[in-house]
């Protein structure tokens, strides 16, 4: 077992570490609710659709239009939890996790243009679905599913049927992303110790590993030309975005905020990044550019 | 003016519609200047006591040990989570990486690793971890404030025993029956209030004093009518404490002081900022604004802050399912953030040498990683953290086995942890005695020297 950076020596990194490449974030939203998961719903970058913590009891699916920064909910009757929300390329399918009672958590692919709904509906006893991803050419969703004391990654077709054991290691594999060709999925893991970021075939096969960091490497998302991978890493002592090649190398440190940041998502033209920072103890959305 | 709070009544019939009070001038001048209560029996603060106020931060619902302040970075796989151990300013010790914050600051507390309880739900569990006893055989012992609070007795307007939360803590079964007074009767139940991420504060005390907005009372007399409608309301919904209430809630309406210290606003916003915006986050603010106002005993309940994949219910901790998600996305970035800024903001204002601050769950989560990769409950070890009051820093008491699952060292059970507190707070064995508490407990005695 590696030893992530010790606390004690985050400020000695911090005032020694290069100076942040990225220009100065713009402010998205202002409400400082605790968000998650930010997506973009629609191809010309216009709509983001996100998960905010809107009370203390119900994380809700939000939509931001880009232009106006109205915010507005996505489902707004809905009194259940919903998360962890991905769109398809197309705009078509919206996937998310719903909460269907005590901890229990159903996997919802809605189909926007037919207006229909399917579902993974828990599995009884406590169980929950987490991070869907749906491929390209809409042939498939993969999501992570916890079984036999691990989390595994699964797949299931658009109807939420022939459901399917993808990746089966040990620990905890989660947060599958899909390139945007469809060749390769990128993912995170514990199989080897902490968190590292891996990519694989969408068939589940030729895993390979791309970090090798003390702490946590997670939330991977492919570039949308394929070319690289923001992730977020707290291998400097806070949690930062970073990027790398999608080989796994050139890594280098695109944030530097005392507080954290996290859940990167990449803006279609590639040119900048949507990231959920705490500033001051508040959860905003943040647009930064990508050098 | 000042914002008290939104009130929305939830259980008591005749009283469910929704008011919002703005205290001004008018309310103490209509009350007058003597109020309408009887006069409340005081007592001065025990003045041997190292702890003249004591906080408790529940983290209801049980969190893992092993993936935040116990971790086991050598255990086998099927136990050992996805966490990196991180060094803390205590030379060998390390934490989850999951805790920066207080592992910097692991120089200003004990951490206490060979906690035990014997009862594996939370109901049961809660009750033995904030009495020190078993709910059977009856009747349920009271809670730890609930001594202290009827030690130190009623001290100006403020409630001796306040629980910031949102109403007591519950899972779908039911509430936790060691909540409050026990043996020692309703009147020493904890003040409940909770406040928002916002910081606008609910006191649900207030809903009884619906329909008394300042701006409906035109004088004394008009005042003491409604009062006297609101009673029979009151007393036609069956509400068994209602005077207890009622001269709490008048307590607050009509002396400033009172008010002052549920008013968040009052904070800089800098401050606000370094407890993080988020409901447990203020709710710690809110604490440390009522040690300044002498409020003897304060429990911070972690219930529905933040357990939101499961609404409506208080589940908290209780990671059956999301385990390593919800300790990394929210519980432990809010815990440390929050509590971390408790004990910064505690010591720069000189009140940490006589506050107590302890924050512990009910029990653990095992050790082994579940079925559904996350960890469920585990009475046989956990951890406590210890600060203040004198009490000496940046110390392990107790070590568990390889993996977590039993301490190796000798257990801290509840009755301990309860002994401890109120000896910290001034009451000795014969203090204790007399009030019939706690009979059989020791204090940790290796927390204290």
């Amino acid at each position: 077992m590696r030893y992530a950076v010790g606390a004690i020596a985050i400020s000695l990194v911090l005032s020694g570490a290069a100076a942040s490449n990225a220009d100065e974030p713009r402010r998205l939203t202002i409400d400082g609710h605790v968000k998650r998961d930010p997506v973009f719903a629609k191809a010309d970058g216009s709509e983001l659709i996100f998960t905010m913590l809107e009370k203390p009891t119900q994380l809700r699916l939000m939509k931001l239009n880009l232009k106006t920064q109205q915010v507005a909910a996505v489902h707004p009757e809905e009194t259940r939890s919903e998360f962890e929300a991905t769109v398809s390329a197309d705009g078509r399918y919206l996937a998310f996790v719903q909460n269907r009672g005590n901890l229990s958590l159903a996997l919802v692919i809605k189909d926007l243009a037919e207006n229909k709904q399917a579902d993974i509906p828990p599995q009884g006893g406590f169980s929950g679905m987490h991070c869907p991803a749906i491929a390209p050419d809409l042939s498939r969703v993969i999501y992570s599913y916890p079984e036999d004391g691990r989390q595994h990654l699964f797949e299931c077709n658009l109807r939420a049927e022939q459901r399917r054991r993808l990746v089966d290691s040990e620990g905890v594999n989660n947060w599958p992303h899909f390139a945007a060709d469809g060749s390769r999925v990128v993912f995170g893991s514990s199989r080897d110790d902490d968190y590292e970021i891996y990519v694989m075939r969408p068939d589940g096969t030729d895993a390979r590993r791309l970090t090798h960091s003390p702490g946590q490497d997670i939330r991977p998302k492919f570039s949308p030309d394929g070319k690289r991978i923001a992730f977020t890493s707290n291998r400097d002592g806070n949690y930062e975005i970073y990027l790398m090649q999608a080989d796994g190398s050139g890594v280098q440190r695109l944030t530097n905020n005392p507080e954290q940041d996290d859940c990167a998502c990449w803006h279609p033209d590639g040119r900048s990044l949507i990231v959920v920072s705490e500033r001051k103890g508040r959860h905003d959305l943040y647009q930064i550019a990508v050098p | 003016m000042i914002d008290v709070g939104s009130f929305r009544a939830q259980s008591c019939r005749g009283l469910s519609r929704r008011s919002f009070l703005r205290l001004g001038a008018a309310v103490p001048a209509a009350l007058g200047a003597t109020g309408l209560l009887a006069p409340q029996q005081t007592a001065l603060a025990n003045a041997k006591a190292r702890a003249k106020s004591t906080i408790l931060v529940w983290l209801w619902g049980a969190p893992s040990h092993v993936d935040t302040l116990d971790p086991k970075p050598d255990a086998l796989a099927q136990y050992r989570g996805p966490f990196a151990p991180i060094a803390t300013k205590t030379p060998g010790v390390f934490y989850s990486e999951l805790l920066p914050k207080l592992a910097q600051r692991s120089d200003r507390y004990t951490l206490v690793r060979s906690n035990v309880s014997t009862m594996p739900g939370h109901p049961d569990a809660g009750t033995l971890g904030l009495t020190g006893f078993p709910e059977k055989p009856e009747p349920v012992q009271p809670n730890f404030g609930s001594i202290i609070a009827k030690h130190r007795g009623h001290h100006g307007s403020l409630p001796p025993f306040v629980m910031v939360g949102t109403g007591i803590p519950r899972d779908v079964v039911r509430k936790v029956d060691g909540y409050g007074g026990g043996t020692l009767g309703k009147l020493w139940d904890p003040f409940p209030v909770s406040c928002s991420d916002t910081g606008q504060v609910s006191i649900p005390a207030l809903q009884l004093l619906d329909g008394l907005n300042p701006n409906r009372i035109a004088d004394r007399k008009s005042l003491l009518g409604q009062v006297d409608a609101a009673e029979r309301q009151l007393k036609q919904a069956g509400f068994e404490d209602w005077n207890r209430q009622y001269q709490q809630a008048y307590g607050l309406l009509t002396n400033a002081q009172a008010r002052a210290a549920f008013d968040l606003t009052q904070e800089l916003e800098g401050t606000r900022d370094e407890y993080g915006q988020t409901t447990f986050g203020q709710s710690c603010l809110m604490a440390r604004r009522l040690v300044e106002a002498r409020v003897p005993y304060v429990q911070v309940n972690w219930s529905e802050y933040v357990e939101s994949i499961t609404p409506n219910c208080d589940f908290g901790w209780d990671t059956h399912i999301y385990n390593f998600e919800m300790l990394q996305d929210t519980h432990c970035p809010i815990f440390d953030r929050a509590f971390s800024a408790l004990l910064d903001d505690l010591e720069r204002r000189g009140l940490l040498d006589t506050t107590l601050v302890v924050a512990m769950g009910e029990f653990g989560r095992t050790p082994r990683i579940n079925s559904r990769a996350a960890r469920d409950h585990w009475p046989q070890c956990y951890f406590s953290i210890w600060a203040g009051a004198g009490l000496p820093r940046g110390r392990v008491i107790g070590q568990s086995d390889k993996y977590g699952e039993n301490p190796v060292t000798d257990p801290i059970t509840p009755l301990m942890v309860g002994t401890t507190m109120c000896e910290l707070a001034g009451l000795d064995t014969q203090a204790r005695a007399e009030l019939n508490v706690l009979n059989g407990g020791r204090v940790i005695h290796e927390l204290m020297s």
